[in-house]
């Protein structure tokens, strides 16, 4: 199964134009009473647009490069560019307001209501309190909390879930083209989390914006990164997309952090649309021709609901399941083991069965579908 | 007891406009009276008992002296000298002690605060009456001296409450407001402050309560109050004046934190 796809299927625009957002030149951090950095001669490109997912043990010195962009840690050495301006001597206070920050749980003003929670960095940058509001509502419905009713309300009203969408809703407010978050799912429950990592790509996909995103979390920085930095010991090991991280870890290090279960990890990268699925057919006549194409039931509004027919198999002892067309192989895979179905019928947005991923596949080898590859 | 039922009143009025919009008038106030229906209870015992001895003395027959020394005027002119007393060194507290913890809870200064705090501690343990004895000789007689001596006994709770108050506010919205562009004092002012209030206020109240007390003692150096009514008593021998000095100074005591907590409670559900 490590070979389930001959390329990645990632899309890696690389070299596509961007230009690189935030540059790390040589960046080192000593702690004032310690010998051993605990970032030690970082250098890094962060291009334009693109999620970076910082990842490594405890004390590997992520948060602290983390906290060096903006400098709420003072970097010992080196230069840190923005947007191609070096920022390592200008006002850090000024600096930062131009900076999106989210911390872990969001890091609401208790005393501050929502709106105001998202209006801090305007204010300070001086807009007029209309635009404030209308920002914040604005913000509001992009992170999916309806303004009339969340905007007067305090943090301690809101879920642990809730207050991390108006912590990336505060982050945003000011339309920073770099966005730094420090494992800001972290403490959520892990349905929540994973609701939350979707919808934050779904924000990022509007947005667009260069984002340094600290985790601990191998799944999470898989699943968000567009590129991977692993951190052992203030040094960066490896810096490659998840698909490289993965499938060729630079040395012994990247591949004991990378640990087993690799291959199925990689599974989450392989999306559904851009697989060759195998053909499903609805139409009730279609189940004459019995040509080896599996043929399912479907419901009034066309959604599949059992199979009629399978080849070469008993299709009333098979259970159907579906999985959307928006997922990635590893969602299906996660339904058919739920499911105990050996296939799965994928579908699109309204419910509609677009085809079929059968088990067998996943050993056989994926074929994505031309374009995609 | 009227400034208590106006306190109540006010109270349940700034608390009402403080609760979200759209709810209706009757389920506040139901709601206010659940959260807040023990308030009641302590100025209806005060008034009770004030009322008790009220009836008490009425029933006595007062020779001169008592009728002099309990006419309402003198008590009146005791009783605003007490309060006086009592409101100004507390405002002494607050100007000092808040600061000063601000100060010690700086990150350059927090070496300092061991110290500093012992140094408080020392000033409470010593007995207030020898404090403002020996002061007296030191100074002078009167309500300066009075003053000094009760600011310096009621120092130590809202110092530590402050410094306390401070160290209590999670890191995490400290970085949040670093990281958001909020400078250290923006960050003092807007976050640390606002969300040490709670435990700063009760420091105060207690500082508030002590001095109340205290102030009884301040008729010693001269300084008047409600124990030159006390004195008073003691000096011509009037039990019944004895026990009208001791049953309103315990009731202006009571009624005086249950004002603090009144307004200890306002300033907590402000600030979330």
């Amino acid at each position: 199964m490590s070979e389930t796809t001959d390329q990645p299927v990632v899309e890696t625009p690389e070299g596509a134009g961007k230009s690189d957002m935030i540059v790390l030149e040589g960046v080192e951090k000593i702690y004032p009473g310690s010998d051993a950095p605990a970032v030690s001669q970082l250098d890094m490109a962060i291009p334009q647009g693109e999620i970076v997912m910082l990842i490594g043990p405890s004390g590997c010195g992520k948060t602290t490069t983390l906290k060096m962009i903006n400098r709420l840690i003072e970097p010992t050495a080196g230069r840190i560019l923005l947007d191609g301006k070096d920022v390592t001597h200008v006002n850090g206070d000024q600096l930062r307001r131009e900076i999106g920050y989210v911390i872990q749980q969001g890091g609401l003003f208790p005393h501050f209501s929502i709106a105001d929670n998202i209006g801090v960095v305007p204010k300070m940058l001086g807009w007029d309190k209309q635009r404030i509001r209308a920002r914040a509502d604005e913000l509001l419905h992009l992170v999916g909390l309806e303004p009339s009713t969340f905007r007067d309300r305090y943090p301690r009203q809101l879920s642990g879930g809730q207050q991390q969408r108006v912590g990336v809703a505060r982050a945003l407010a000011a339309d920073p083209p770099v966005m730094l978050m420090d494992e800001p799912f972290g403490a959520i429950d892990p349905i929540t989390r994973d609701r939350l990592q979707d919808e934050f790509l779904d924000i990022q996909r509007t947005v667009g914006k260069t984002i340094a995103f600290v985790t601990h979390d191998l799944q999470e920085a898989v699943k968000l990164g567009d590129k991977i930095a692993v951190f052992a010991t203030g040094k960066l090991e490896q810096y490659d997309d998840p698909d490289t991280i993965l499938t060729r870890p630079a040395n012994d290090f990247v591949s004991d952090f990378v640990g087993g279960g690799a291959a199925v990890r990689r599974l989450s990268l392989v999306e559904l649309a851009h697989l060759e699925l195998h053909p499903i057919e609805t139409d009730e006549k279609a189940a004459d021709s019995r040509n080896g194409v599996a043929v399912a039931e479907v419901d009034g509004s066309g959604k599949p609901v059992s199979w009629r027919h399978l080849p070469g198999g008993d299709a009333a002892a098979v259970p159907l399941v579906t999985v959307p067309l928006s997922g990635t192989v590893y969602d299906a895979v996660d339904v058919m083991l739920d499911g105990s179905a050996s296939l799965v019928a994928v579908v699109d947005e309204e419910g509609r069965a677009q085809g079929v991923l059968h088990w067998n596949d996943l050993v056989g080898g994926l074929r994505t579908r031309k374009g995609h590859a | 007891m009227s400034t208590a039922t106006q306190g109540t009143v006010n109270v349940q009025a700034e608390e009402a406009v403080e609760e979200v919009e759209g709810k209706q008038e009757g389920g506040r106030l139901a709601r206010l009276w659940m959260q807040h229906y023990d308030l009641v209870i302590l100025p209806v015992i005060i008034l009770l008992l004030l009322l008790l001895l009220f009836l008490y003395i009425s029933t006595r027959d007062l020779d001169t002296i008592e009728e002099r020394v309990l006419a309402a005027d003198n008590v009146a002119g005791l009783l605003r000298q007490h309060l006086w007393l009592a409101f100004l060194s507390t405002v002494l507290v607050l100007v000092i002690a808040v600061p000063l913890g601000i100060a010690l809870s700086r990150r350059g200064a927090r070496k300092a605060q061991g110290p500093v705090l012992a140094v408080g501690g020392f000033a409470q343990a010593l007995p207030p009456f020898g404090v403002l004895l020996l002061m007296a000789f030191w100074l002078d007689f009167g309500v300066t001296t009075a003053v000094i001596g009760l600011t310096l006994a009621a120092l130590l709770p809202v110092l530590r409450n402050t410094v306390i108050g401070l160290q209590q506010v999670d890191q995490s919205l400290i970085e949040a407001a670093r990281g958001m562009g909020m400078s250290a004092r923006q960050t003092l002012f807007r976050v640390e402050i606002p969300l040490a209030v709670p435990v700063i206020v009760a420091g105060l109240r207690v500082a508030l309560v002590l001095n109340v007390g205290t102030a009884t003692l301040a008729s010693y150096i001269g300084a008047g109050g409600l124990g030159e009514l006390v004195q008073q008593a003691l000096r011509l021998n009037r039990i019944n004046v004895l026990l009208v000095a001791g049953g309103i100074i315990a009731a202006l005591a009571l009624l005086i934190d249950w004002l603090a907590g009144v307004v200890e409670r306002v300033v907590v559900s402000r600030s979330g």
